[in-house]
């Protein structure tokens, strides 16, 4: 069985800028990728690889075997790629519940629905009628990660859900995370906070300016090897 | 008397102003397009409207109506799926401008060559000219049934857009292209059809103010004009404020023309001015 998600030499380019250099990684089913790097390492620029929004010029993306290559974003969103992006990027004029909708257009009927993800965050059917953008931060970040789950994806990438969060927010929001992955739904998420990375996940990848500095199961590292990969030598 | 007369009949105008300007306010909300060819197909729908009465003389001309709309929707979608997209995703705010810059002028010298340099005029038939009193003013019935379609249309794609998931994703392509693509939306397509009801507005507005006033194929510009003040007036982005800015501009123009006949455009133009230095966000525009 070929693994959910596979990345080989991946380079991804911001215009003429390299961002991202020879990047091979795996996701199996089920399983939570932490990306983790300084600012800049090209984490983000990676997700937007795998969602299609920035295509990789070389290398090869495959989702369950089918490769990316040439798939235009909403074909990818359809496969069963969701992001939550990093700054949430709500939909102004919608309200709550009508960005939450939004997630159904990829036609991916599930195990999420508005009645599940207002069981998930129940602040959000108190607000379902606001708009979205007058929401405090963290029932913003509730709202893009509900956004997210309503495609029913079988990857979901998180791209800094605690950014700008207080803290109780923040457990609050990796409080509903490990019930988002009670039914086997695949991860990859990118974190500044490494020790909150390693909790959460599986297997952890480190990015150093684009390039993979090391990669290897979440729990049991020792503090000065993700150091190194992560500051660099 | 007679006054009140005036300005209900421009109130009444003001229904059709408001049509072209709905069109051009569609179209700038969602993909931040400036139509400039929106004048010509405004013209394009009275000389379609022209050529089907001429075809089918038997049927009252209110039925071609729904052609002209039809032949609107086919014409916009083509030109935004055929060109303007292509002009769109060049990133540059420059290039859809020159494009439907270059494109009126093809439209005003194709109609020219088409159906001559003439002024004309749809004989609307008896609708036109029948009309009722109502307390002891006399209201034409054919700007009475205009304005009630035009407030027709302005519900039905308020509704549209506030109430369905067609104006759901309408609305977030406005807001965030990139995000919607996430969510699996074309947003090329989604221009399509705006682009497609902003066309089926305007050649449906010309198509009926082509049965009140002459037109030749020089008229888009003037019936542009009127189009942009409509939505400076309304105030950008706001729908019923579009409805709102086009009856200032028709009761201005009725008014004017009382007072003195050969100028009544000239005072909707006033009226513009005024407006845009006391109010310059528009009547709708101080929530924004």
């Amino acid at each position: 069985m070929p693994p959910l998600l596979q990345l080989d030499e991946v380079d991804v380019f911001h215009g003429d800028l390299q961002a991202v250099f020879g990047v091979s990684l795996r996701v199996e089913a089920g399983e939570a990728l932490a990306l983790i790097g300084a600012n800049g390492a090209g984490k983000s620029t990676l997700l937007r690889a795998i969602t299609g929004l920035t295509p990789a010029r070389r290398g090869t993306l495959c989702v369950d075997g089918q490769m990316l290559g040439g798939l235009s974003a909403e074909r990818i969103a359809a496969l069963g790629i969701a992001l939550v992006p990093e700054g949430r990027q709500l939909f102004p004029s919608l309200s709550v519940e009508e960005n939450l909708l939004m997630g159904t257009l990829a036609r991916r009927p599930g195990r999420w629905t508005l009645a599940t993800v207002y069981a998930l965050f129940p602040v959000l059917r108190e607000f379902r009628q606001r708009p979205a953008t007058l929401l405090s931060g963290g029932q913003q970040q509730m709202v893009a990660i509900g956004r997210a789950l309503m495609a029913n994806p079988k990857l979901l990438l998180c791209d800094e859900l605690s950014l700008g969060l207080a803290p109780l927010v923040v457990e609050e929001i990796y409080r509903a995370f490990s019930r988002i992955r009670e039914d086997g739904l695949a991860i990859v998420l990118v974190e500044q906070d490494v020790a909150r990375a390693c909790a959460v996940s599986d297997r952890l990848v480190c990015l150093l300016k684009g390039r993979v500095t090391m990669s290897g199961p979440s729990q049991g590292q020792p503090r000065e090897r993700i150091a190194a990969a992560y500051f660099g030598e | 008397m007679d006054w009140l007369a005036t300005v209900v009949n421009g109130a009444l105008l003001g229904g059709l102003y408001g049509l072209f300007g709905l069109g051009l306010a569609l179209v700038f909300g969602v993909m931040r397009v400036v139509n400039l060819a929106h004048g010509e197909f405004i013209v394009l729908g009275a000389f379609l409207g022209v050529f089907l009465v001429g075809l089918l003389p038997q049927l009252p001309p209110w039925v071609l109506v729904l052609p002209v709309a039809l032949a609107g929707y086919a014409l916009g979608w083509g030109l935004q799926a055929g060109v303007v997209n292509r002009a769109v995703r060049s990133g540059n705010p420059l290039t859809p401008l020159m494009l439907t810059f270059g494109l009126s002028v093809m439209l005003r010298n194709a109609m020219v060559q088409f159906f001559g340099a003439d002024s004309r005029a749809i004989d609307g038939g008896v609708l036109t000219t029948a009309g009722i009193d109502l307390l002891g003013l006399r209201i034409g019935l054919y700007p009475l049934l205009v304005l009630a379609l035009a407030a027709l249309l302005f519900g039905a794609l308020h509704w549209l857009l506030r109430h369905s998931e067609f104006g759901r994703v309408v609305r977030a392509v406005a807001d965030a292209p990139e995000m919607a693509r996430l969510m699996g939306v074309t947003p090329a397509r989604v221009f399509n059809r705006v682009m497609g009801l902003a066309i089926a507005f305007a050649m449906l507005a010309g198509f009926l103010l082509a049965q009140r006033t002459l037109f030749t194929p020089f008229s888009g510009v003037e019936r542009m004009l009127i189009a942009f003040e409509v939505v400076i007036i309304g105030g950008l982005g706001s729908f019923w404020g579009a409805l709102a800015g086009g009856m200032v501009l028709g009761i201005a123009q009725l008014v004017g023309q009382k007072l003195d006949s050969n100028a009544g455009p000239l005072y909707a133009h006033l009226v513009f001015v005024l407006v845009l230095l006391f109010m310059p966000k528009g009547l709708a525009g101080e929530r924004r």
